[in-house]
């Protein structure tokens, strides 16, 4: 009788201790969960704070590029803007107003910016047009 | 230390797409102003081999040049090639962005053979010193 109470006994402590056991697994796993999910919120406050500034170089890098290269512009002057500044350069010459000072004057502006943009049909253009209302040129009649 | 390897790495891929996007642009604006009638011959950007010794800070190690090469249509003159140099190097923008992406060379060559002509692009847009910050 004795010895079946104490087998009894055992056997409940032995399933008393398994569960404990098992309990204390499962509390020690959401722990380090816990543990984890703090340390990434950490992380991602701190991370800001020691962020690397980019260096001068790097900025001017990411400036130059950002910008939008036009090469349908480019192309179409490879080939054409020699005869359209030939064209304005003569059209557009301040010589051809003599007697006017001030149509003088817009012709020696739009003539120096002929010039620095001779290899820019897209300023090209603009300048003809902008040369046909100031100074009443026109391009038809060569 | 590491975030810095990381950030060179990013940097390293990134330079190498935004490399292949300025060539397929410029070959795709040259084949649709062919078709179009704009441009009486073929023009062709690829990345070669470049000159050493015109390397700058921002030059990679190896493919430092870019070559525009004329293919069909009609055989361009050396004032020709000379005038689409001048163009592309008139562009501010293009060679700045052709700099920082490690280009240092800017070859334009004929359809036949290695004849064609070269500038160091450096010489068209004054760097800032970085390395001595």
């Amino acid at each position: 009788m004795n010895d079946t109470l104490i087998q009894d006994s055992l056997k409940l402590a032995e399933k008393v201790v398994a569960k404990t056991v098992e309990n204390n697994d499962s509390s020690n796993f959401w722990m380090w969960v816990a543990i984890g999910e703090f340390a990434v919120i950490i992380g991602f406050v701190l991370a800001p704070r020691f962020k690397i500034k980019p260096t001068a170089k790097q900025l001017f890098k990411e400036e130059s590029i950002a910008k939008n290269v036009d090469f349908n512009n480019i192309l179409n002057s490879s080939f054409h803007s020699n005869e359209l500044y030939d064209i304005l350069k003569v059209k557009c010459h301040p010589d051809r107003f003599p007697t006017d000072p001030m149509l003088n004057e817009i012709a020696e502006k739009l003539f120096q910016e002929i010039t620095k943009s001779k290899t820019n049909v897209k300023r090209l253009q603009e300048l003809k047009i902008e040369a046909q209302q100031n100074l009443n040129i026109n391009f038809e009649k060569l | 230390m590491l975030s810095n390897s990381w950030n060179n790495v990013l940097d390293w891929f990134r330079d190498r797409s935004e490399r292949s996007k300025l060539v397929r642009s410029f070959n795709e604006s040259a084949r649709n102003s062919f078709v179009g009638g704009i441009a009486p011959t073929l023009l062709k950007t690829k990345i070669s081999k470049g000159e050493r010794a015109y390397k700058h800070q921002f030059s990679n190690w190896l493919n430092t040049g870019y070559r525009i090469q004329a293919f069909t249509g009609r055989q361009l003159s050396k004032d020709e090639l000379m005038h689409i140099g001048k163009v592309i190097l008139n562009d501010e923008t293009l060679v700045r962005k052709l700099v920082v992406l490690g280009w240092d060379t800017l070859e334009i060559h004929g359809d036949e053979g290695t004849y064609g002509c070269r500038w160091q692009l450096k010489d068209y847009m004054p760097l800032p010193k970085f390395n001595q910050e």
